[in-house]
């Protein structure tokens, strides 16, 4: 009897100890939950700007900056667009703020579910995945997107942004977003605008701040400098305070009413093609091969050179050594941090900021007999590629750089080019080797 | 409580029955099926749950049966070992044994039917996998793939003709994925550097679910795609759109408002 009672009471023993496993595990997850303290995301400033040789920002300039940026477009969570944007508020809204569906299967926070990982909260282009991805992901602050139907200094149109959502960039690691509702591709649109909306306001406020504001001798009542010790005058920054100061707030004004106007005007600026220099009969193998021909003779001529990067076989195996204006930035800040040069007291804080980028990496030329083509393979994308060039990398344009200037090549120079191009996946020499006998066997 | 254990581990089995019970009742059952070769994918799904289904409700009844009797609170005998039963060991292993060599017999023909015996028909299209999208290749109207006719989609949605032969050509761009149509219930994965085969044919138009099924890196969860099952007339005019879509060389420009 005595061991049946020792049994129940090791028994009761155990189903405690379990119990107790139970309540630790439990209240460490509690306390993991509670205990990571959960902050609303916030937009950072841009240090590889404020830091910079063109621009060295004092830290009481950025925390200035950062102030009027929100006062502007309010926070991830809020987003607020004042009414001379244009932007929509509403679609905002639905991308903004965290990850959510309301009880009639509307889904919000969409920025945040479909693209903070890579574009990061800032639209800054990195995110936690970014590092592990080649290409790195568009930083959207500059406002300078590569795909696109306009001249290469212009701004992408709405179609432009819906286009790279629906079909995804092949090539990289953007995929498609078409299965989302129309109505989601172009709130995600419209916060891609305010995103870079915002990155092109922090540059415009940061190089006002250098240019214009700065520091002021201090007077006394009567006008004349106050001194210090040593007869040197005394000097203090004047504030980047616009709500108080009429004539900042002009500047401000102006400076958000251009950055809209280029925007605006993105529709004026679409590369619409002579309609007499299209060719009619790309259905005629015949007339496609002379074309084709004549797109050759371009592509290792002297004028379009296309050889120079794409390389002599077509591959991208010309110049390498160039870099996209994302990683050139970069890389300008890095040797000037490098170098030692700069406001020696932001050189800690310099230093810091170099360590955060991503490693370095060339623009590398497209390999055209791959038949992959980022900006969509339709024969106007390859026109529009060749006429504006591709912003922001070093494919120059072979068009006209705006309305009405001269260009390099004609419009059927060109035509003829995107015939070349086109065919160069199915040159012989373009073929894939073929599988090894054992794996048709395999396959067969 | 007494036997409180043996009837803890026994409600295992009661769940695991239950789900399976009531599953279809929640409509997280199978997905519906269109396709030609689904029946006999899903009559020897049925047949083999039901055949794992009654060994494993025995099975969980002994094993209950005997943790409930040989409660270690309640045993108050001392322990006895036995090296068993050679003919019950015989039993247990010649006929789980012949149970499977069966199976393996009985399903011979429907694999070789999705699996073996590719149909004679060119490739409809070329299905490539990367992170995280499915991109589709369609040989365009001289049937041929890879020559300058080509249709080259990146929107992750297929298009195929309804109660027509299919065959595609699944291809990696980067590394494993798994071209999964639950729909049609055919599964095939995707190994870089190599080209496998897939056929089916799909009884009913709409549209209906890809999926990856091979953890391929982060992205996995979001690589889906759509495909279309169209009549013969509006297929063949929706690949004459795409042929004229990628020829596109003119421009709307969008009127100002």
């Amino acid at each position: 009897m005595s061991t049946f009672k020792n049994n129940n009471e090791f028994g009761s023993r155990l189903m405690n100890h379990g119990l107790r496993t139970i309540c630790l595990v439990s209240s460490l997850v509690a306390l993991n939950l509670a205990g990571c303290d959960f902050h609303a995301p916030q937009f950072h400033l841009n240090m590889v700007q404020m830091l910079s040789d063109a621009t060295p920002t004092p830290k009481p300039y950025q925390e200035q900056i950062a102030d009027v940026l929100d006062g502007m477009f309010g926070t991830p969570d809020e987003p607020f667009a004042l009414p001379e944007t244009g932007l929509d508020i509403r679609k905002l809204k639905m991308s903004a703020g965290p990850a959510w569906t309301d009880k009639k299967g509307a889904a919000f926070g969409l920025y945040r579910q479909h693209c903070v990982h890579c574009h990061g909260i800032d639209g800054d282009g990195q995110g936690p995945t970014a590092l592990f991805l080649n290409p790195y992901p568009r930083d959207y602050r500059q406002g300078v997107y590569k795909f696109k139907s306009t001249y290469n200094p212009a701004k992408p149109t709405d179609e432009d942004l819906q286009r790279v959502l629906i079909n995804g960039i092949p090539g990289s690691a953007m995929p498609s977003f078409s299965l989302l509702a129309s109505a989601e591709i172009e709130s995600l649109v419209e916060y891609v605008k305010y995103l870079s909306f915002r990155g092109q306001m922090e540059t415009a406020l940061t190089n006002y701040v250098y240019n214009d504001l700065g520091e002021e001798e201090i007077t006394d009542e009567i006008g004349e400098p106050v001194l210090d010790d040593e007869g040197e005058p005394v000097t203090k920054l004047i504030p980047l305070d616009p709500e108080n100061d009429e004539e900042q707030r002009t500047a401000i004004t102006e400076m958000l009413a251009e950055i809209v106007e280029g925007w605006n005007e993105a529709n004026e600026q679409i590369i619409v093609p002579e309609e007499d220099a299209i060719p009619t009969d790309v259905e005629n193998l015949k007339a496609l091969a002379a074309s084709a021909a004549k797109g050759r003779e371009l592509f290792y001529g002297t004028r379009a050179n296309c050889m120079k990067c794409h390389g002599p076989t077509g591959l991208g195996d010309g110049q390498q050594d160039d870099f996209d204006i994302w990683n050139k930035a970069h890389k300008q800040f890095l040797d000037s941090v490098a170098d030692g040069s700069g406001e020696p007291q932001l050189a800690t804080e310099r230093e810091e900021v170099a360590a955060s980028l991503y490693p370095i990496r060339n623009a590398i030329p497209r390999n055209l007999r791959n038949g992959i083509y980022r900006g969509g393979n339709r024969r106007i994308d390859l026109f529009w590629r060749i006429y504006a060039g591709i912003a922001g990398s070093p494919m120059p344009g072979s068009g006209p750089a705006s309305p009405g200037a001269q260009g390099t090549l004609t419009e059927e120079e060109m035509w003829n080019i995107v015939d070349y191009v086109l065919s160069l996946p199915y040159e012989d020499a373009s073929r894939p080797q073929r599988a090894l006998p054992i794996n048709t066997e395999l396959v067969n | 409580m007494k036997h409180f254990w043996s009837f803890l581990f026994f409600l295992v089995p009661v769940l695991g029955v239950a789900t399976f019970v009531f599953a279809p009742h929640f409509n997280i059952w199978l997905p519906r099926d269109i396709s030609e070769q689904g029946r006999t994918i899903d009559s020897l799904f049925m047949f083999i749950l039901y055949l794992t289904g009654a060994v494993f409700i025995v099975t969980e009844s002994v094993l209950f049966y005997f943790v409930w009797k040989y409660d270690g609170k309640s045993n108050e005998q001392p322990v006895l070992f036995s090296h068993g039963s050679h003919a019950l060991e015989l039993v247990w292993t010649i006929i789980p044994a012949v149970t499977l060599l069966f199976i393996a017999i009985y399903q011979m023909q429907a694999w070789a039917a999705i699996k073996m015996d590719p149909p004679p028909i060119s490739y409809t299209c070329e299905v490539t996998g990367r992170q995280f999208n499915w991109d589709f290749r369609y040989p365009g109207p001289d049937n041929e793939l890879y020559t300058l006719d080509d249709i080259v989609r990146t929107d992750g949605k297929l298009y195929l003709p309804v109660n027509e032969e299919i065959l595609l050509k699944i291809t990696s761009g980067d590394v494993l994925h798994s071209f999964f149509l639950p729909n049609l219930r055919v599964k095939q994965d995707v190994v870089p550097g190599m080209a496998q085969k897939m056929w089916f044919k799909g009884k009913k138009t709409g549209g209906y679910d890809i999926v990856c099924a091979e953890l391929c890196g982060w992205g996995h969860y979001k690589m889906k795609g759509r495909v279309f099952f169209l009549p013969r007339n509006e297929y063949d005019a929706k690949l004459a759109e795409f042929s004229a879509e990628q020829n596109t060389m003119r421009v709307e420009v969008p009127e100002e408002e």
